[in-house]
C-alpha cells in the first residue's frame, strides 16, 4: 500500500454536501479519492456542474468536506493557506494594485522585506512574460495578460502546489491555446505540482500527465484515470493525441 | 456626446443636401440659440416689468455682483461670505464624514455592530436632515453650531450608507485571494476592505457634498448672518431682486466648482473605478 | 460552486440584538428627560410626544391647525410638484435623449438651473408668489424636475445601439423608433427617477415649509420652536420622516405593480 509520504496530495474518499436556504441538502461531490505525486501535472476533466471546482476549492482549503479527509505532504489540512496556491477562473486580481503590487502580496503578506519580495516577483513576472508591465492596472491588461497575473501571483508565495480552476474559461479560443503553451512552458522551468481543472478535452490531453476524469451532475464521482504518456511538448493533431482523445470521449459523456 | 440619432444616422444615412439644416441641427449653434434666446427673454421680461419689479436684469445682477466684491454686506465683501458658507460645509462635512465611515465599515464588518447599529439608523434615516434644523436651534442657539451640526447630520446617512454597501458589495473571492496567500482577518480588512470600498466611500463623499450644500443653505435661510444663504435672504427682505438672484448665480457657481473639484480628485485618486467590476 | 452553505438559524444573540438596541435607544431618550439631564426645553421625551401626538389628532391649537390638517396640506404640496415634475421632467428628458434639437436646446437652460439647489429658490419665489400654496409647489416642482430628466436621459441614452439599428433597417423613422424602442427601454431608469424625485421633493418641502408657510408639517416644526415647544417639534420630524417612508413604500408598491415582468 502506498504511504502517505509517497503522495504530494492526497484526497481520502471526500464528499461534500451543501445544505441550501430550504434545508435541502444538496450532494455535490461523492467519494473521490485521488493522490498526485511531486511534480505531477494532474489535470480534472468534468462537464458542468460536476463539482470539479468544489474539489478543487476543498483542496484549496476553502471549503470544508462533509466527509473524508485531505492531506498535503502527509498533513492534513484544516484551511487556507499559502502553501497552495490558488489561479481562479476570474482572475481575481486586485484592481487597486499594479501588476507587481498584486504578485508581491504573498510574499508582502507573509513579512518579506521589500527588497527581497520585489525580486522575487519581478523573478514571476518574468517568467510568465510580463515584463515591461510591472506598472500598469489590471484594467488596462488584457484576459491572457490578467492570467498570467494570476499564475505569477500564486507562484510567487513559493507554494508546493499549484491549484488552477478553469483558468482558460474567459478567453478566447485563440488565447486559450497560446495560455495553454504558455503554462507548460513556464511548468517546465519551474516544475510544481499542478492540480488543474478544466471541462476542455484538449487542454487535459495538452497538459496533463494523468487525467482524472469525473462524470455525473451532482453528485460528482470519479470515474476514470488516464495516463498521458505523449512526450512534450504535445501536439493537438499528434496521431496519439487524437487517439486518446477518442478513448476519453467515447469513454465519457463529454461532447467530443 | 452626440445624441445617439445623430450616430445611427451618421452611419446610415447619406449626407442631408440641405447644408443650412445640417448646420440648423447642429448641437452647438443650438446650444448658443438656447442661451441667447434665454438671456434674451429673461431680460425682455425685467424690462417690461411683466413679473412686476420682481424681476432684476441681467445686466443688474452683474452690477450687483460686481459691487458686492468691493463694497461689504453686513460686515463681509462678497468672498467673505462665500467663504462663511464654505467653512460651514467644509466643517460639518469632515465631522459627519469622519464619524459615518468607519462605523459604516465597521457595520458592515462585523455582525453583531450591524445587528445595534442599523435599527436605529432605519429609524433616523426617513427624516431628512432639514427638519433637524428647529432642533438643532433649540439645542445650540442660532449660531454656528446648530448650522453646522445640520451639515453633520446631512453628511452623515450618505457616507454611512455607501460605506456600508462599499463594504457589503466586494466581490467574496477576494477574500479567499488573501487566504490563500497566507493573509488573516486582519489583512482580509486592510488589503481588500478598504481599498475595494474606497470608491463606493467617495460617492458617498460626493453625494454628502450636495447635500451639505442643500442643508448649509436651509440653515442659512434661517438664521444667519453672513453667507450665501443670508445674501439671498437679504435680497428678499430688502427687496433687492438683483441681490437674490445675483446670490443664486454665486451659489450654482460655487457648487459646480466644488463638484468639479470633487471629480477630479476622484480620477486620480481612484483610475481603477469603473473597472472594479472587471479585474 | 452553484451552491453556497447556508446556516439554518442565525445565532440567538443576532435575533435579539435589533430589537434590543430599538428597546433601548427609546428608553435611554425617556430617561434622559425624564431625570432631567436634558431640560424639557430642549427636548422631549417619547412618552411627551405621544402624548402630543394624541392631543393634535384633534386639537387645533397652538398652531392652528389638527395634525391631519398639516399632513395633508404638506401630502398635497408635495404631491402636486411632484406629479408636475414627472409630467415635465420624464418627457423632456427622454427627449433630449434621442433629439438632438431637443437636446441642444434644453441642454444649456438645464445645465444653468442643475447646480441651483432648489432651496436657494425660496427667496426668490417668495419675493414672486407670497407665502401661497403656489410659491411652494414651484419650488418643489424644481427640486423633482433634476433627477427625472437625468434619469430619462440616461436611460434614452442606454439602449442598445444594436437595437436601434435593427429598427432602422426595418425602415422606422426617428419617431417609431423613439416610441417604441427608446421609452420602453428606458423604463428601468424612469422608475428610479421616480425615487430619488420623491425624497428631493420630499425634502424640498420640508425646507420651504420651514420657511414660508401657515400649515403643514414644516410649519409645525417651525412653530414648535418658536414656541419652545420641543415635542411639538419632534412630533412634526416624526410625522415628516414617517410621511416620506410610507410614500416611498407606495411608490415602490405601484413600481413592482407596473414593472412586473421586466427585468431591471
Amino acid at each position: 500500500m502506498k504511504t502517505e509520504t509517497d503522495c504530494k496530495i492526497l484526497c481520502a474518499h471526500v464528499s461534500k454536501e451543501f445544505i441550501q436556504k430550504s434545508s435541502q441538502r444538496v450532494n455535490v461531490i461523492d467519494d473521490i479519492s485521488l493522490d498526485v505525486k511531486s511534480n505531477e501535472f494532474v489535470v480534472i476533466l468534468g462537464p458542468g456542474q460536476s463539482g470539479k471546482s468544489t474539489l478543487l476549492r476543498i483542496i484549496a482549503g476553502l471549503e470544508l468536506p462533509t466527509s473524508g479527509r485531505v492531506a498535503i505532504d502527509g498533513r492534513e489540512i484544516s484551511g487556507p493557506g499559502p502553501d497552495r496556491g490558488l489561479v481562479f477562473q476570474s482572475y481575481m486580481l486586485f484592481p487597486w494594485k499594479t501588476v507587481m503590487g498584486n504578485v508581491e502580496l504573498g510574499p508582502k503578506l507573509r513579512g518579506v522585506g521589500k527588497k527581497e519580495r520585489r525580486e522575487i516577483a519581478q523573478h514571476y513576472i518574468d517568467l510568465v512574460g510580463l515584463n515591461g508591465f510591472e506598472k500598469h492596472y489590471p484594467h488596462q491588461l488584457s484576459g491572457g495578460m490578467k492570467q498570467r497575473v494570476g499564475i505569477a501571483r500564486a507562484y510567487a508565495n513559493n507554494p508546493t502546489v499549484m491549484l488552477l480552476d478553469e483558468p482558460f474559461g474567459q478567453l478566447d479560443a485563440q488565447t486559450r491555446y497560446f495560455m495553454e503553451k504558455e503554462t507548460a512552458r513556464i511548468w517546465e522551468t519551474d516544475k510544481r505540482t499542478v492540480l488543474f481543472v478544466t471541462n476542455n478535452i484538449d487542454e487535459a490531453i495538452y497538459l496533463g500527465d494523468r487525467i482524472v476524469t469525473l462524470k455525473g451532475k451532482l453528485p460528482g464521482r470519479l470515474h476514470d484515470v488516464y495516463d498521458v504518456k505523449l512526450p512534450r511538448p504535445r501536439e493537438h493533431t499528434d496521431m496519439k493525441f487524437l487517439e486518446l482523445r477518442q478513448q476519453i470521449t467515447d469513454a465519457s459523456e463529454l461532447v467530443l | 456626446m452626440n445624441s445617439i440619432a445623430n450616430e445611427v444616422q451618421a452611419q446610415i444615412k447619406e449626407r442631408s443636401p440641405l447644408s443650412i439644416w445640417r448646420f440648423l441641427k447642429n448641437r452647438w449653434f443650438l446650444h448658443a440659440v438656447s442661451t441667447i434666446a434665454f438671456f434674451i427673454i429673461w431680460d425682455y421680461v425685467a424690462f417690461n416689468r411683466f413679473l412686476g419689479s420682481a424681476l432684476a436684469r441681467p445686466y443688474e445682477v452683474l452690477l450687483q455682483l460686481a459691487n458686492m466684491m468691493v463694497n461689504p454686506i453686513a460686515g463681509k465683501d462678497l468672498i467673505g461670505h462665500i467663504w462663511a458658507s464654505t467653512q460651514r460645509i467644509l466643517t460639518g462635512f469632515a465631522i459627519g464624514a469622519v464619524l459615518a465611515t468607519p462605523l459604516g465599515l465597521f457595520m458592515a464588518l462585523n455582525r453583531y455592530v450591524n445587528a445595534i447599529v442599523k435599527p436605529v439608523f432605519d429609524l433616523i434615516k426617513p427624516m431628512p436632515p432639514i427638519a433637524w434644523i428647529s432642533i438643532a436651534i433649540l439645542w445650540f442657539g442660532i449660531g454656528e453650531p446648530s448650522k453646522i451640526f445640520i451639515i453633520v447630520v446631512g453628511t452623515f446617512v450618505p457616507c454611512l450608507l455607501n460605506a456600508y454597501n462599499g463594504v457589503r458589495l466586494i466581490e467574496p473571492q477576494l477574500y479567499d485571494v488573501v487566504r490563500m496567500l497566507g493573509g488573516n482577518r486582519r489583512d482580509e480588512i486592510l488589503h481588500v476592505c478598504f481599498p475595494a470600498a474606497f470608491p463606493a466611500i467617495f460617492a458617498g463623499l460626493q453625494i454628502s457634498l450636495s447635500c451639505a450644500w442643500t442643508c448649509v443653505l436651509a440653515a442659512e435661510l434661517v438664521s444667519a448672518r453672513s453667507g450665501l444663504g443670508f445674501i439671498i435672504l437679504l435680497g428678499m427682505t430688502q427687496s433687492k431682486p438683483a441681490l437674490i438672484v445675483g446670490g443664486m448665480v454665486v451659489i450654482a457657481m460655487v457648487a459646480w466648482l466644488t463638484t468639479l473639484l470633487v471629480t477630479g480628485l476622484e480620477k486620480v485618486l481612484c483610475p481603477w473605478k469603473r473597472e472594479i467590476q472587471t479585474a | 460552486m452553484a451552491y453556497e452553505e447556508v446556516k439554518i438559524r442565525t445565532p440567538l444573540l443576532l435575533r435579539v440584538l435589533p430589537v434590543a438596541s430599538i428597546l433601548a435607544f427609546f428608553g435611554v431618550w425617556q430617561l434622559i428627560i425624564y431625570l432631567e439631564i436634558i431640560p424639557t426645553t430642549m427636548l422631549a421625551s417619547p412618552s411627551q410626544v405621544i402624548s402630543i401626538f394624541v392631543e393634535k389628532l384633534s386639537e387645533p391649537n397652538p398652531d392652528g391647525a389638527v395634525l391631519w390638517v398639516h399632513a395633508w396640506t404638506s401630502i398635497q404640496e408635495a404631491f402636486t410638484g411632484y406629479i408636475l415634475a414627472l409630467l415635465v421632467g420624464i418627457p423632456l428628458g427622454l427627449l433630449m435623449g434621442w433629439f438632438s434639437v431637443a437636446e441642444g436646446l434644453a441642454r444649456p437652460i438645464f445645465e444653468m438651473i442643475r447646480p441651483i439647489p432648489p432651496i436657494a429658490w425660496i427667496p426668490l419665489t417668495i419675493f414672486w408668489f407670497g407665502i401661497g400654496i403656489s410659491g411652494k409647489v414651484f419650488i418643489i416642482w424644481l427640486g423633482g424636475i433634476v433627477p427625472c430628466v437625468i434619469n430619462s436621459f440616461a436611460g434614452v441614452r442606454m439602449t442598445n445601439p444594436t437595437l436601434i439599428q435593427m429598427a432602422r433597417t426595418y425602415g422606422a423613422t426617428d419617431w417609431q423608433i423613439f416610441t417604441k424602442l427608446c421609452v420602453p427601454s428606458a423604463l428601468p431608469m424612469v422608475f428610479g427617477a421616480l425615487q430619488i424625485a420623491l425624497a428631493y421633493c420630499w425634502t424640498t418641502l420640508v425646507a420651504a415649509e420651514l420657511l414660508a408657510a401657515d400649515t403643514g408639517l414644516g410649519y409645525l416644526i417651525t412653530m414648535g420652536r418658536r414656541l419652545a415647544m420641543p415635542d411639538l417639534v419632534v412630533l412634526g420630524m416624526v410625522m415628516v420622516g414617517l410621511t416620506g417612508a410610507v410614500i416611498g413604500v407606495a411608490i415602490d408598491w405601484v413600481e413592482k405593480r407596473l414593472l412586473a415582468g421586466i427585468r431591471r
